[in-house]
């Protein structure tokens, strides 16, 4: 009988092996050790939902009416951000274009960090923490101090630091809007036709559409905000790099997310909690309105 | 002369494990008894349909509370608890505009723990939105979403979509006047996008505005489109963090 050629084993240094040996010495048993704290964790989830259920009623508010608009409507709180956004700049570009762009901005972070720098650790490297807060301090305020501002609330603070009213030359700088009414804009640039053949929507079907573009309207309602979204984000990474704490592209991507999730809750919790009727920017509660 | 000994007379606690443990029918269910070796727990994650999503062993870090805060297994618990109450309210409500409100009030006052049911489908639909997100920002980060995980990151944000999406589906079933102007914020949102809004908005609502087609498509989306495509992309993802070589380590 022919004996099959055996195969010399795979030569393995020492060190292979002692890594090999420590590894496995590291690792447990996902039986007990990990089936049993998932299934703690199960039940003490249970148990907290069914105590916040038996304690917290839902809202249930009175029968849909699509007669009688409630003054604030309000979108659901996860969305709430994007109706603040909606506030400050074209419902376009607040409603679809920027959720979009979020949306695979985040998908594409991995593709743009695709070092293997700072994983499988929380905060693994060097300035990993420092960026965080950076990011999420400067995000925040930021967010707010616009949001302070397109409400006018410098004026008011002006006006009360000082006793006298705002300068009328500055009017313009009352909020985001004020810029396209408090500024004396010739009709040449209020009103420039563009006419029938810029946007072809007659080639699929819809009625065509005369275009006359409102260059103030255009400037404060998508390139302020657009350039704002864009460049602020741009100016901090510029200014950490030139600060020595954004070095790696990880380090601008902690940077980035940190000041992204900093914006997203800002403008979740001033949507939730501090508009109230007309949006104005009022401490607000949803639960005021299920009482009555 | 030597005496043979003559085993023990067996306790009762033993006997009556005995009886209820190793009879044809616990058997039949239950092939081993419980696995108290390495191998024999090794075995049972391997082979078990539901613990095999498990890999057998994993590394020490990993099953500290602090690293993961269970965050990505809590949300999919928060869905199995989801799909649980909802088909318990589903029962009980129709998705008509003239029942749905009165269903919702008579689950409220007349159904036994029907309160209790959906206030449990209400926070957890709220608690799953926090979980995901929170688990979104625990795979960052712990930098867990680098080679060779890009892909399962990807998946994952299609899941945080999924979660909202189904979240908001939800939210006009009640038909009460928080629904109907949340999802008419909501759509008309859509309705802004240039060119292509009004149009998907047309077909998201199925009219004008928000009515009795509104409230079946949600519906419909809501209780069998979006939980099923959910349930592909989880499978997915849960494929993909084995196949990817479990949770991510330093290297």
């Amino acid at each position: 009988m022919a004996v099959a050629p055996s195969v010399p084993p795979e030569p393995v240094s020492q060190a292979v092996r002692g890594r090999q040996r420590r590894q496995r010495e590291e690792e447990l048993l996902v039986w007990p050790d990990l089936v049993f704290v998932e299934f703690i964790s199960a039940v003490v989830f249970t148990i907290s939902m069914l105590i916040l259920s038996v304690m917290v009623n839902s809202i249930l508010l009175d029968q849909a009416n699509p007669n009688l608009t409630p003054n604030p409507s309000k979108a659901p709180w996860y969305f709430l951000n994007l109706q603040e956004l909606l506030l400050h700049m074209h419902p376009a570009l607040a409603g679809v274009i920027v959720p979009t762009i979020a949306l695979i901005a985040l998908g594409a972070i991995p593709y743009y960090d695709n070092s293997n720098e700072g994983q499988g650790e929380w905060f693994a490297t060097a300035r990993s923490k420092a960026l965080t807060v950076v990011g999420a301090v400067v995000g925040s305020v930021g967010s707010l101090l616009l949001i302070l501002f397109d409400a006018s609330k410098h004026v008011q603070i002006y006006e009360s630091l000082t006793g006298s009213v705002w300068p009328a030359q500055l009017n313009f700088l009352r909020s985001l809007r004020a810029i396209q009414t408090e500024i004396a804009w010739p009709d040449s640039w209020t009103k420039v036709p563009l006419g029938s053949k810029v946007l072809r929507t007659d080639l699929i079907g819809l009625p065509t559409i005369d275009l006359n573009v409102n260059l103030p309207g255009v400037l404060v309602e998508q390139i302020i905000p657009t350039s704002t979204m864009i460049g602020l984000p741009i100016l901090l990474s510029i200014v950490a790099w030139r600060a020595r704490l954004a070095r790696s592209r990880r380090d601008h991507m902690i940077l980035m997310f940190s000041g992204f999730i900093a914006v997203y809750v800002t403008l979740t919790i001033v949507g939730t909690f501090f508009r109230g009727a007309g949006q104005n920017l009022v401490p607000y509660s949803i639960f005021i309105d299920a009482e009555h | 002369m030597a005496t043979t000994e003559q085993p023990e007379r067996r306790a009762l606690g033993d006997r009556l494990y005995d009886v209820a443990f190793h009879n044809r029918v616990w058997r039949s269910v239950f092939r081993s008894g419980y696995p108290n070796t390495p191998r024999n727990q090794m075995l049972v994650v391997a082979t078990n349909v539901f613990l095999h999503l498990h890999p057998t062993r994993i590394h020490r870090t990993h099953v500290k509370i602090t690293h993961t805060f269970c965050l990505g297994g809590l949300s999919f618990f928060l869905f199995l608890g989801l799909t649980i109450s909802g088909v318990l309210l589903m029962f009980y409500y129709v998705p008509s505009i003239d029942r749905a409100y009165t269903d919702i009030l008579a689950l409220e006052n007349n159904v036994r723990f029907g309160l209790l049911m959906r206030n449990m489908h209400r926070w957890m639909a709220h608690g799953m939105v926090l979980t995901v997100l929170m688990h979104m920002m625990r795979v960052f980060y712990t930098g867990a979403y680098k080679p060779p995980r890009e892909f399962n990151w990807v998946v994952g944000v299609v899941l945080l979509v999924l979660t909202l999406l189904l979240s908001f589906t939800g939210y006009l079933l009640p038909w009460d006047q928080l629904a109907i102007w949340a999802i008419t914020v909501g759509t008309n949102m859509v309705g802004s996008a240039p060119i292509l809004g009004e149009p998907n908005r047309f077909v998201l609502v199925g009219g004008f505005q928000v009515g009795q087609s509104a409230l079946i498509r949600f519906y419909t989306l809501h209780v069998i489109g979006l939980p099923l495509l959910a349930a592909v992309f989880m499978t997915v993802h849960f494929w993909r963090i084995r196949r990817d070589g479990g949770l991510a380590r330093p290297l």
